[in-house]
């Protein structure tokens, strides 16, 4: 291994770490200037219209906004890197301690609702992939079509009429018993989770699909039907193999996908997720609570596709880019 | 004929998403459903009266006062509230759609033809912006410009930028390596003549394709920026931000959610559909 360290195995996966962070580097620079340079004077704008210049000055010293931006950067970068995201101007809290309390809870959605539609999109895409053009590949295809180009909000309203306000199944919000986590009563995380299986499912079936017909009009799987294997040994023990792999990217593209898709559905659940409490804070002008939040989002997406692309880079050489 | 078929079956294994007939039948019954939604949500507003007044008590139903769907909780008008309440969202998409492709062809298309080595350092810095899911990129902009529909139209372009540039890089990269743009460089055509004649026809179609697609996703980003609340916001109506504003009385009032979100899933819906077909049909290529 050691002659080719820098080309081999450790080289690429060295690769895909440097990459990730000079882009996290990137994002981070891009979100800081968005949230603190654009937007101009926040002593003004925290002092109100008709403060005194003088209380204004204090503010701008107080918060250290009269130290020019670069500066501002990597402070606020430096404090990043040791867990330490700032303290909310309106509020009095520090960033890190709001992420660490809500990102679990969305995290856990996130990941329920994940294990329920992967598994489901995977099947679907699977049957369909296996025979394109015939009908089970037109029902799943036009199904998954839909669901996608369904937003979000409108699937989850249908949800709550039918589920909660008609039949009265579950609850129409999930607050977390106080000091509790959301789990600690299932049945709120029902709906919530189920407004989100129907994008995942139609995202990962959508990919299995187009992945499994390519490898279902192959020479190797043609010869196995020629040697009189059919239907399930067919799908399962000679294309699966072959296609699941980049399921697995498609599974990480997906996390990525449902925290931003759990955005919309923590709105309307008022589940106590970081996306409920991210809106909060645009709502309330809390740029610097705006700014932590956005980074850690950023950061967990860009994690969840590192991953997704280490994974298979490791398990297929040919998937190192 | 049927051993034709048999041994043409692998090659046809390569995606083929929807019978073409059932492909042509979709696509028609979605142009009629869009053109009728779409006219609705642009010719909507010239409806005489306010969107924005009051006019009855909250939440009365259909009928009551002679209006078609009733109040909403506040007691304005649902039905004026419906015709006013879709072009915002059409505009914003449409010119979001525009700018992005813009931006998608100035980053991916010209350094491909006209600076190779450059184009690759600009698609790092475009996929790094990829990262970011669409809607922490709206709720970002809104943070630091709050109720503006000018900054949502621009966010939501830059969500649609990674992917179309990253497609349309592709296809310029296959164009610039092409036969008879080589015969017309050999030749000494200049970079403009070579453009302008050989790269731009066939650029074309993928382009127009490209164009359909993000327009779909566009629709679905702004429309969830209305329901949060994004862009210009209450009390103005907006299709989304209906359903969200409604939501809380809906067992007293359905119609106005059920109206905005049936008109919303058409609208996207039908677009998709028509987007898709017409990209089927240009030669969809996907990077």
């Amino acid at each position: 291994m050691t002659p080719d360290l820098l080309t081999g195995r450790v080289g690429w996966v060295l690769g895909r770490l440097l990459l990730a962070a000079a882009t996290l580097l990137l994002l981070s620079a891009v979100i800081f200037t968005v949230t603190d340079v654009l937007p101009g004077d926040a002593a003004a704008r925290l002092a109100g219209p008709d403060a005194d210049p003088a209380e204004v000055a204090r503010l701008r010293a107080d918060l250290g906004l009269d130290r020019p931006a670069p500066e501002r950067y990597l402070e606020w970068l430096g404090g990043a890197l040791r867990g330490d995201l700032g303290v909310s101007a309106i509020s009095g809290r520090p960033v890190a301690d709001v992420v660490g309390e809500r990102l679990p809870n969305s995290v856990v959605l996130a990941g329920v609702a994940l294990l329920v539609a992967a598994p489901l999109g995977v099947a679907a895409g699977l049957l369909a992939g296996m025979r394109p053009g015939r009908r089970a590949d037109r029902a799943v295809t036009g199904l998954s079509v839909v669901v996608v180009a369904i937003p979000e909000f409108v699937m989850t309203v249908l949800l709550i009429v039918v589920l909660a306000t008609t039949l009265g199944w579950f609850p129409q919000v999930s607050t977390a018993p106080l000091g509790g986590r959301p789990w600690d009563a299932p049945a709120a995380m029902v709906l919530p989770v189920l407004s989100l299986v129907p994008l995942g499912f139609g995202l990962s079936a959508r990919m299995m699909r187009s992945t499994t017909a390519g490898v279902a009009a192959t020479r190797y799987v043609e010869a196995a039907r020629l040697r009189g294997v059919t239907g399930g040994a067919l799908a399962v023990r000679h294309v699966l193999p072959n296609a699941v792999q980049p399921v697995i990217q498609v599974v990480a593209v997906l996390f990525g996908g449902l925290i931003g898709g759990s955005i919309v559905v923590e709105l309307v659940f008022n589940y106590p997720g970081i996306g409920l409490e991210l809106q909060q804070a645009v709502g309330r002008q809390d740029l610097v609570m705006v700014q932590g939040i956005t980074l850690v989002l950023a950061a967990l997406a860009l994690a969840s596709l590192l991953l997704g692309d280490l994974v298979a880079g490791l398990v297929d050489p040919r998937e190192r880019r | 004929m049927s051993t034709r078929r048999r041994t043409a079956r692998p090659r046809l294994a390569v995606p083929v998403p929807l019978g073409r007939r059932t492909r042509r039948a979709a696509g028609g019954l979605g142009l009629a459903v869009l053109l009728a939604v779409a006219l609705l949500a642009l010719l909507g507003p010239l409806w005489p009266g306010s969107p924005t007044a009051q006019v009855g008590l909250p939440y009365t139903a259909p009928g009551v006062d002679g209006r078609l769907l009733g109040t909403d909780g506040i007691g304005r008008d649902v039905a004026l509230r419906v015709l006013h309440g879709g072009a915002r969202l059409v505009l914003v998409a449409a010119g979001a759609t525009v700018i992005g492709v813009v931006a998608a062809v100035l980053l991916g298309v010209l350094p491909a033809l006209l600076f190779p080595r450059a184009g690759g350092v600009v698609m790092r810095g475009v996929d790094a912006l990829g990262v970011m899911p669409g809607l922490l990129v709206l709720l970002l902009l809104a943070a630091a410009f709050p109720g503006d529909d000018l900054v949502l139209m621009v966010g939501v372009a830059v969500v649609s930028v990674p992917y179309s540039t990253r497609v349309l890089r592709a296809v310029a990269r296959q164009i610039s390596g092409a036969g008879y743009v080589e015969v017309a460089r050999a030749r000494g055509d200049r970079w403009w003549t070579v453009m302008l004649h050989d790269v731009l026809p066939n650029l074309a179609p993928p382009v127009a394709a490209e164009t359909g697609l993000r327009f779909t996703t566009a629709l679905h980003l702004s429309a969830t920026a209305g329901f949060l609340g994004l862009g210009r916001g209450a009390p103005w109506p907006d299709w989304g931000l209906m359903v969200q504003e409604n939501l809380p009385g809906i067992s007293l009032n359905p119609w106005a959610v059920v109206v905005p979100s049936a008109l919303l899933v058409l609208l996207i819906v039908g677009v998709t559909v028509v987007a898709d077909r017409a990209a089927a049909r240009l030669g969809r290529v996907t990077a």
